[in-house]
């Protein structure tokens, strides 16, 4: 009997914890998601509904169709991709240099890139302001381009360890021995096993892009040039905070991180963790 | 398939000469894709360093103004500053309470995701859900969730009768400092939670069960096997995770701007608002080196005494 009750005993408790962990993690989500679908009367309402009782899309409409939120939308959309296109670039060639090939100076190169990726970016800002502005970037959207692949390649050089790792060097050196060249090597056989890693680098690009809020915030000017973070603020700022439109607008600022999140999730949590274990 | 390829192998090794040629085009290679990133990061990284340190000897206040030598006299300003070093020891206090809940509820979330329940595998990825959205998203789901009207966690508190009017959780320095370590520890655990579920997964299961056998409590296994073998994890997440959260700005400026009474206002911040609001870029700079070299005392510090021992050291 005793044995019974411990034996249900165990799937309870495991149950409550993963639950009560859903609830501190998913929760707060729900809870945006669904009020930004309520009446503007709904959401202020004192007594908060767990389920909505009106449905209506007017947040969204307002926020679409007169705001600007349509316009920090495209610019965010515009350097997360070009971020991405940079990064995995850099990143991948340079992972592939530094886990696949030999050469000397290379252990060094490797911990350069290591240390670039704790980096605190407070200890960048002024002097990379001060560098776009010489430039003459400041309020173009290649500044924000230039500082999030900064802060993006090293840690995806990072994350791609241990997906290039994985690859036998026996695949590799039988593919030399029937002479194809080192480039065709790396072309035609490590990408393509490589490329759940890849595609997990390229959205963590396009995520740490998507999210920048500080250098967006000193070195866009214009409103016209704003991206995402800079532009909710601002709605976050204003004397009247409009709540419908600030959770309509979080709530389709999150939807394409979640979108691409769902294509790579498992193997971007590896590449995540993978480095740090090992 | 496998003979095969040992056999090719060894072909392999018998060409010696056009093995040497190989390797230095290897070696040419590599330097080649390795190079755009390294050149990359000397311009916005190590350029920038040098530039912070030529700025905070001059005068600029805003940038195209000013550019007179001063020697140290931003040093003698900042370190004289009555608002510099209260903004460090808030910045020493808002990395050690981050660490120190973050450590908890990821050591929680990893065992509970270590258990086996169905739909463990989603759970494990779908976890860093906080970490992987927009910084400013997750800022309006606390302020609207930590709301005075229309807040639900005010609603849950006056209803329950735990308080009796609503909390203005940012209202004052004390609770606004409590609430964005919260936020802030809310955004990160996830991943660490993650990170150390991993390390655990790379314990192997035998040394449990010999503990096991041997009659160890949980207790015991924990304190004995998990830790002990977390700890190049433990040393990553310890070094990285103190820079990082060390670099936390967004949060902290957006909810509460360095406030109330600037009782928010970490080392970021500080920077940040002496640079971009007050403009005083070289002071700024100068502060940046300051707190530049500490941090790098800090990490070289950490690692000379926590430095896990290398595999072939061990034992």
């Amino acid at each position: 009997m005793q044995q019974k009750i411990q034996s249900l005993q165990r799937p309870l408790g495991t149950w409550l914890s993963v639950l009560l962990l859903l609830i501190v993690v998913i929760a707060p989500f729900y809870w945006i998601f669904t009020s930004s679908i309520k009446s503007p009367q709904e959401i202020i309402a004192r007594t908060p509904t767990l389920f909505p009782q009106s449905f209506t899309l007017e947040h969204y409409d307002h926020l679409l169709a007169s705001s600007a939120f349509p316009t920090y939308l495209v610019n965010s959309t515009i350097v997360a991709g070009l971020t991405m296109v940079i990064t995995v670039t850099l990143a991948t060639m340079a992972a592939y240099g530094l886990y696949r090939l030999h050469f000397p100076g290379r252990d060094l190169l490797f911990k350069v890139i290591l240390v670039t990726y704790a980096f605190p970016g407070i200890l960048l800002l002024i002097p990379l302001y001060d560098m776009l502005t010489r430039l003459g970037l400041v309020d173009t959207l290649w500044a924000l381009v230039i500082v999030n692949v900064t802060f993006a390649a090293p840690f995806a050089v990072w994350m791609l360890q241990a997906f290039f790792r994985s690859v036998p060097h026996e695949l590799e050196e039988a593919a030399a021995l029937d002479g194809a060249g080192r480039l065709r090597v790396m072309l035609r056989i490590v990408l393509p096993l490589t490329a759940p890693g890849i595609a997990s680098i390229a959205i963590y690009a396009f995520i740490t892009s998507w999210t920048e809020y500080m250098f967006a915030s000193i070195l866009i000017v214009s409103d016209a040039n704003r991206t995402l973070p800079v532009g909710l603020a601002g709605i976050i700022g204003q004397y009247q905070v409009d709540w419908g439109l600030l959770l309509a607008g979080a709530t389709l600022t999150t939807l394409p991180v979640l979108l691409l999140f769902s294509l790579v999730g498992q193997h971007f949590v590896e590449g995540l963790t993978a480095g740090a274990v090992k | 398939m496998g003979a095969d390829l040992s056999r090719l192998k060894s072909r392999w090794r018998l060409k010696d000469r056009s093995r040497s040629s190989y390797r230095s085009r290897e070696a040419l290679l590599g330097y080649v894709l390795v190079a755009p990133l390294i050149l990359w990061l000397a311009g916005t990284i190590l350029y920038p360093l040098f530039s912070a340190i030529r700025i905070s000897f001059l005068d600029v206040g805003i940038i195209g103004t000013g550019g007179e030598f001063v020697g140290l006299e931003n040093y003698g300003r900042i370190l004289s500053s009555s608002r510099f070093w209260p903004a460090l020891g808030r910045s020493l206090v808002w990395v050690v309470s981050n660490a120190v809940l973050q450590t908890l509820a990821a050591f929680a979330t990893a065992l509970i995701l270590k258990q086996r329940f169905r739909g463990r595998r989603i759970a494990r990825v779908w976890v860093i859900l906080s970490w992987i959205v927009p910084t400013v998203v997750v800022v309006i789901i606390w302020r609207w969730l930590l709301g005075t009207s229309g807040g639900i966690v005010n609603y849950a508190l006056v209803t329950l009768g735990i308080t009796q009017e609503p909390i203005g959780f940012f209202s004052t320095g004390s609770s606004a400092f409590a609430s964005i370590v919260f936020i802030n520890s809310w955004r990160w655990f996830p991943l660490m939670a993650v990170i150390i579920l991993a390390g655990m997964q790379s314990i192997p299961e035998e040394f449990y069960e010999a503990a096991a056998v041997d009659g160890a409590s949980p207790l015991q296994r924990f304190w004995y096997i998990t830790l002990p073998g977390l700890q190049p994890v433990l040393f990553v997440l310890g070094l990285v995770g103190t820079l990082w959260s060390f670099n936390v700005f967004d949060i902290i400026w957006l909810l509460t701007k360095g406030g109330p009474a600037s009782a928010t206002t970490t080392v970021p911040v500080f920077i940040y608002d002496m640079a971009f609001q007050r403009y005083r870029l070289s002071r700024a700079a100068a502060a940046s080196v300051i707190v530049g070299l500490i941090l790098l005392a800090f990490a070289l510090l950490f690692i000379r005494f926590f430095s896990p021992p290398s595999e072939g050291e061990e034992q």
